[in-house]
Order: structure tokens, then sequence, then C-alpha cells
């Protein structure tokens, strides 16, 4: 099966439907990094155009270091992580201006610690991960001013342990893995409730096995694996049904293209085929590569990288929510 | 059907002057949409304008779009010029068509830095867009940032008007009525965007994240708006009571309501009309201007202040904690629901024991936490009695009219506040559901709740 998922992600990028292409071109630079990193954990990256992708990204680095998602499209954060990300996977960082990159990034960074997503100001939680992302994996954490970064970050904590884009809003389970994501590549999860919000990561699960990103919504692919990512890194992996959420995400696999769909029974895409892929590979399958859930990327590339983002041990003598003192909740609320 | 490329330019460019010929013709379009049609029917244009909704019939869009498309990223290359007309009827074809195409709404911003764009264009041309795209992330940043624009524009003009009037306040101008006024209308309608949205599609995060940005950055600090919210939204979430955003955005609101409160007396309710502290650098708060004859100045002295503001945090909760009730005895079985409860109580459990801390730290002899572990009677109201709440007002106060401190009157002459939220009380809700109902998602979902207040609240004490 998996050759087949690599085929239909080979085919994808060959094919060229006016429409379609226009359509998703504001993500280009992300459908790369998507297609590019499965065939990776696949071990079937050599099938992809090397040159041609690097030329790419080369093309899209703009006057003030950011890169957009295509040629012509204005840069931004989202994109310039995605970039960096193929760039690592290649091993051809020099193929960019890294120094500008990184001015760039730095740039972005606001008062109060949060990032824009570009120059217009926009400020997300996901800003905050892209920044963390792309620094660490150019070795430069160094630019921008992790502290206040960090205070950024945990000012958008939920009292029920999960993060939302901004200060005051939903706990969100494509937001949790950015925040715990951004906190383990600072090295500070034990900021983190990882009891409260190992809680809420596994109330995620459904009877279909799936996960789904809020309550009340419908199991997907992709936040099964932002559910199953975050919960990695906090350490509660083992906290949900395993083998259910690897037969709902089998199901969701399209066996006659190849490519996996949100939903079994709907379209596949090269977005839902990376993360069911990736989904399966922290769930232990050996024909996958194991997969980095702070990065989304194959841990072979961490060790060249020499990149170990911090994960919560579960071996260790965890908190338990009964010794949970009101002390830590009140710290919780006043961030919430 | 256009073939040849020419063929297709010529097609296209009629298309486009005809949509923005249609909002010329009615300036009220309400809504977008695309009509199924596979063929091109002969001599007649594929812009459908019914009353006040826009169609597009749909073999022209794979013509339309790529066509749009490139042209904008040429000239974003500097490859092709386009004039500002030009650009501005291509950006909203393209973005009715594409909303996430960010650069597009990034040339709309520079049209607008330079004048060629007024920011109300650009706020409708995206509620346009997400009539059929309710969720369209780049939609809602490109609002916030046209709607910082408009706040800098209103500050910047109560800057100027401060000038001209040396002695005047800077307080008093952001009260000037017509800047209020305009702002107001403009935070009206942004909640009329978030709510038709949110109508359109089930848990919109980016609808309601949008509906809380909004607030904190034009309504900061207005009480009396925030009581508005939360009681013309108690009719929305009782009809959509899967949508796990529009309770959150109720908590938020409580939340925010209870913090206000808490900070007695300078930010209370009938302080603010009093002049305000805030600097002129920041937007000016649209405020509401109803006298409060009751609590003005010297009348009302901190105390009481604070206790009327306790009374009034107590019924907010005890009310929605009615409202919580309610529905899950009527919609058995919704996640939403008890993810609410724990929300709200865990909110009101904490108000309590900030106010028993303070209480505590403060000897205030009339609000001292003089409770069981059950019970509350720390709001510090001499008129607290042990009744039923079954039998008290808080009961008729009922769907849209909610606690103010208007109700002075009422809380000074010792009418019984309801019985507070406690842990037993919770427990008996538990209880209750446990043994009359057979739906089973319901008792799992009244089991985790229980296990919950278990172990994060009651361990935490
Ligand atoms: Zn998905």
């Amino acid at each position: 099966m998996l050759d087949k998922h690599a085929d239909y992600i080979a085919a994808y990028g060959s094919k060229n439907d006016d429409y379609e292409y226009t359509l998703s071109e504001y993500l280009r630079m992300s459908g790369i990094y998507w297609g590019l990193t499965v065939m990776d954990l696949m071990g079937q990256l050599p099938r992809m155009n090397q040159q041609e992708i690097i030329d790419f990204i080369t093309a899209c680095q703009h006057e003030c270091g950011g890169i957009s998602a295509s040629i012509g499209h204005d840069p931004h954060l989202l994109y310039t992580l995605s970039a960096i990300q193929i760039l690592c996977l290649y091993d051809s960082t020099d193929a960019i201006d890294v120094d500008k990159v990184v001015e760039y990034i730095k740039g972005l960074q606001q008062e109060d610690g949060s990032f824009a997503g570009d120059k217009w100001g926009e400020i997300d939680t996901r800003f905050s991960f892209c920044a963390a992302a792309a620094l660490a994996l150019l070795g430069r954490m160094d630019a921008i001013n992790v502290d206040k970064a960090v205070e950024f970050v945990l000012s958008c904590m939920n009292f029920d342990g999960g993060f939302g884009c901004r200060p005051g809003s939903e706990s969100h389970a494509g937001q949790i893995y950015c925040c715990t994501g951004f906190l383990s590549l600072t090295g500070q999860l034990h900021q983190v409730n990882a009891d409260l919000l190992g809680w809420w990561l596994c109330e995620r699960q459904l009877l279909s096995g799936g996960l789904n990103g809020r309550p009340e919504k419908l199991p997907d692919v992709c936040y099964s694996w932002w559910v199953l990512a975050s919960l990695k890194i906090i350490g509660k992996i083992h906290w949900i049904d395993k083998a259910k959420l690897r037969t709902f995400i089998l199901a969701c696999q399209d066996e006659e293209t190849g490519g996996f769909a949100d939903r079994p029974g709907d379209m596949v895409d090269p977005f839902h085929t990376l993360f069911g892929v990736a989904g399966l590979s922290l769930l232990g399958d050996k024909q996958i590569k194991p997969v980095n859930p702070v990065l989304c990327m194959p841990e072979d590339i961490m060790q060249r990288l020499n990149l170990k983002p911090e994960l919560l041990n579960f071996f260790l003598p965890m908190l338990t929510l009964v010794l949970l003192h009101h002390r830590n909740l009140e710290i919780i609320f006043s961030h919430a | 059907m256009a073939e040849s490329e020419e063929e297709v330019d010529v097609l296209v460019q009629r298309v486009v002057k005809d949509i923005s010929n249609a909002f010329k013709r009615n300036p009220n379009i309400d809504e977008i949409g695309v009509i199924p049609c596979p063929e091109a029917r002969y001599n007649r244009s594929p812009i459908v304008l019914v009353e006040n909704k826009l169609g597009v019939e749909s073999w022209c869009i794979k013509f339309l779009l790529p066509y749009v498309h490139n042209k904008l990223l040429l000239y974003r290359q500097r490859k092709h010029w386009l004039d500002r007309e030009a650009l501005v009827d291509i950006t909203s074809t393209l973005l009715l068509l594409n909303p996430d195409f960010t650069t597009a709404w990034n040339v709309r911003k520079e049209l607008l830095q330079c004048g060629a764009l007024v920011p109300e264009k650009d706020l409708y041309l995206g509620k346009l867009a997400l009539t059929k795209f309710p969720k369209s992330p780049e939609t809602w940043i490109h609002r916030r940032w046209v709607l910082q624009q408009v706040l800098q524009r209103f500050s910047a003009a109560a800057c100027r008007s401060q000038q001209q009037h040396g002695e005047m306040e800077s307080s008093e101008l952001q009260r000037s009525p017509m800047l209020s006024d305009q702002l107001t209308r403009t935070l009206h309608e942004e909640m009329k965007v978030c709510c038709d949205a949110a109508c359109r599609y089930p848990s919109n995060y980016n609808a309601w994240s949008h509906r809380i940005w909004v607030l904190q950055h034009m309504a900061r600090g207005n009480i009396k708006f925030f009581h508005d919210e939360l009681s013309s939204m108690r009719v929305w979430v009782s009809m959509h009571v899967s949508d796990h955003s529009g309770f959150h955005y109720r908590q938020f609101l409580l939340k925010e309501l209870m913090t206000e409160l808490s900070q007695a007396p300078t930010s209370s309710y009938a302080s603010q009309n009093r002049p305000s502290t805030a600097p002129s650098s920041s937007p000016p708060h649209p405020s509401h201007t109803e006298a409060n004859g009751e609590l003005t100045g010297a009348e009302a002295s901190g105390d009481e202040e604070r206790q009327l503001n306790s009374a009034t945090v107590l019924q907010l909760f005890h009310q929605e904690l009615e409202l919580c009730s309610d529905l899950i005895q009527s919609f058995p079985g919704h996640e939403t629901l008890w993810s609410h409860r724990r929300h709200v109580f865990y909110l009101w459990h904490l108000w309590r024991r900030d106010l028993e801390h303070h209480c505590s730290c403060n000897g205030d002899a009339e609000a001292v936490y003089a409770s069981s572990d059950s019970d509350l009677q720390a709001v510090g109201l001499q008129s607290h009695v042990n009744g039923q709440p079954g039998a008290d007002e808080a009961m008729e106060v009922e769907g849209t009219s909610l606690p103010d401190p208007h109700d002075s009157k009422r809380l000074k002459r010792g009418v019984p506040l309801p019985d507070p939220p406690s842990l037993t009380s919770e427990y008996g809700f538990v209880s209750g559901v446990l043994d009359s109902c057979c739906n089973h998602e319901q008792k799992r979902f009244a089991a985790a709740y229980k296990k919950w207040i278990d172990t994060v609240v009651n361990q935490a004490r």
C-alpha cells in the first residue's frame, strides 16, 4: 500500500490542472513540504525533482529575507517555515540567504513576544511556532527574545490546559500542537499542565477511533495527527486507544488511487496523506521511518541536524491530578 | 465556448466588468454564489443578479480564475502594469472566487493605504466573501487589519480635535458623539458579520475568535456591551447546542464581566460615566451614555459597590448554570454543554476563591467567607437567605434580562439572592442526571463531569 501512496504523491506533482493549481497556489510551498516529507517517511524522496524544487525556493526568497508560497506571492512566515523544512530534507539551506531569513523572522517579533505572520501584523500562536521551528532548524534560536515569546504563548493557555490562537481564544487541537511544539523547541514544556491538557486531548478520541480537534466536531486524519503529536510531546500518548486510531487512519486510505482523505470515503489529498502516514509512524508502524512529533519531519533528519526537541517522559513519576494543588490552577487561570 | 487565448481574454475582461457593474447597479448585494451551469449560453452574461444575490455561472469560473490570478501575479512581479481601478476590479473578482489568496488582500491593503480604497468597501467585500466561504482565514485576517486602520483613524481624529480644543479632556473627546456613533455602528456591523458566518458553519473557530478580538479591541471595559452580548447570545446558543465555539464565547464574556466587576470600584458599572483615565492614544471606547442615577460618586461607597458587583457576578453564574442545566436536560448527550458546564463552574469556583482571599486579607466583616464547605455567603449580602433556589427571583429573570446593578435598589432592600452554585449542588445535579436519564452518551458525559470536578476542583481546594 505504501507504494501506492508514493505513486499518488509523485503523480500529484506532475498533474497540471490550471484551475486546481491556481486555487491552491497561495499555499504551494507548504504543499511541496507535505509531499516531500511523506515521500521521505516512506523512503521515496529520490523520486522527486530535487534541483527544480531548490531553484523554486531560491526564487521565492524576497529582498526582505522572507519566503513566499510561490513566485510573485508575498512572503509569509508560514511558507518561510515550509521552505526551510524542505531545504533541511535536502540538506541545502545554503540555497537561500540564511542571515536574511533570520533577520526577517526576528523582525516579526512584537513587543509582547508574539509573532506577526508577515509585515501586515496578524498575531497568532501558529506564527510563534513557525518562528521557533524555523530558527531551531537553522540553529539560530538566539536571534529572538525567547523569554518574551514563551510568555506570550503561555498567555494563550486556557483553564482546560489547551491553547488558542490568541489570549482568550478557544482551545483548538491545531493551536495546541503549535504551542506544545513551541514550548518543546524552547525547552519550556514544564510550563504545560500535562495532566489537564492530556485529559482534554484524550477526550478528542471518538468511537470510530479517530480524533477530532474540538468537542462535537467530526474525526479527521489531520486532527488525529495534531492531537497524537501533542500527546507524544507531553508524554501521554499511551492515554488513547492506539489500535483504534490506527484502524481509523487506515480506513481513510484510498486503496485504488493511494493517498489518504480526512475521513473514510472522502477525496484524498497530499495534506491528509502526510498526516495519515506520520500518524501511523507515531503509532509505531515499522514500515515507515520514525517521525519527529514536533517538526513533523523524519527523525534521521533531526539527527543529522543534531536537533533534539524536548519531549516529556512518561516514565517519570508525573504529578497526578489528584495531587494537583490549587496554586497550579491559579497559574493556569491567570493565563486563561 | 471560448477557446483561443484572445477569446478567453475578451470573455474574461467582459465578465470582470460585468461583476463590477453589478455592484454599481446594486450596492446592496448581500450574498454571492455559484450557479451550476456546465455550458455557456450565447448572448448571456454568466453574471446573474437576482434581487440582492450575485451569481456566477459555473462554466466561466475555470477561465475566469486562472486569468485574473495570473494577471495579478504578473503585476506583482512588475511584468504587467495595472491601474488602480483595474486592480480594484481584479482583486475583488479574485477574492470572491478564492478568498484565501493572501497576496490579493495585500494588494488591497496597499490600495487602502494610498487612498484608492475606503475601509468600508473592503469590509463589505470581506462580508460577501464570507457568505460563500464563512471560514476563510485570510478574509478574517484582512478584516482585522482593516478594523485596525479604522481604529487608528478614529484616534487620530480624536487627537486632532483635542489640539483644536486644548482644554478639553481626552476622555471627553472619546465620548464625542459623532466618533463614538460611527465606532458603535462598526462594532454592531462586525457582530452581525460574525453571527452570519457562525450560522453558516458550525463551530466556526475563525468567526468566533474574530468576535473576541473585536471585543478586546473595540469594546474593552464596556461592561454594558458585554452584558448585552451575553443576553443576546442566549437564544443563539440554545438553538446551537453543539456549537462549542459559541459556548466558548459565553465563557469569554463571563470571564471578562467577572474580571471587570471584581475590579470595583474603579471599573464598575457605575463609574463608567466618570472621566476615564485611558491614555488618548488608545482607541476610543464606544461608551454607553446611560446615566446611572443610583450609584454615582459619593452615594455608593467602594464597599457597597463591591457588594453589588459581587451580587451581579453571583446572579450571572447562577443564571448561566441554570441555562446549562436546562439545555443539558432538553438536549441529552451533547459534549459541548457538559464542557460549558466545566468552564462555568470552574470560573465560578475561582472567583469565589479570589473573594475569599480578598475578604480574609481585608478583614471585611460584612463579606467574610463564613461558609461550610458547600455554601457561599461571601458575596457580602446581608440579605442572603437559605431558601431553595427554585423559589427565588432569579428564576423569573429569564431570557434576555440579565442582572445589572440597576437592580441595586432591590438588592439594598434585601430581596433574597439565589443560592450560590456549589460542589454540593453540582454533585446533586450529576446524580439527578445519572438516576433519571437513560441516554448512554449523557451518562458518560455526566460521569466524566463528576470525575472532572472531583479531581480538578475538589482536590484543589
Ligand atoms: Zn483534516
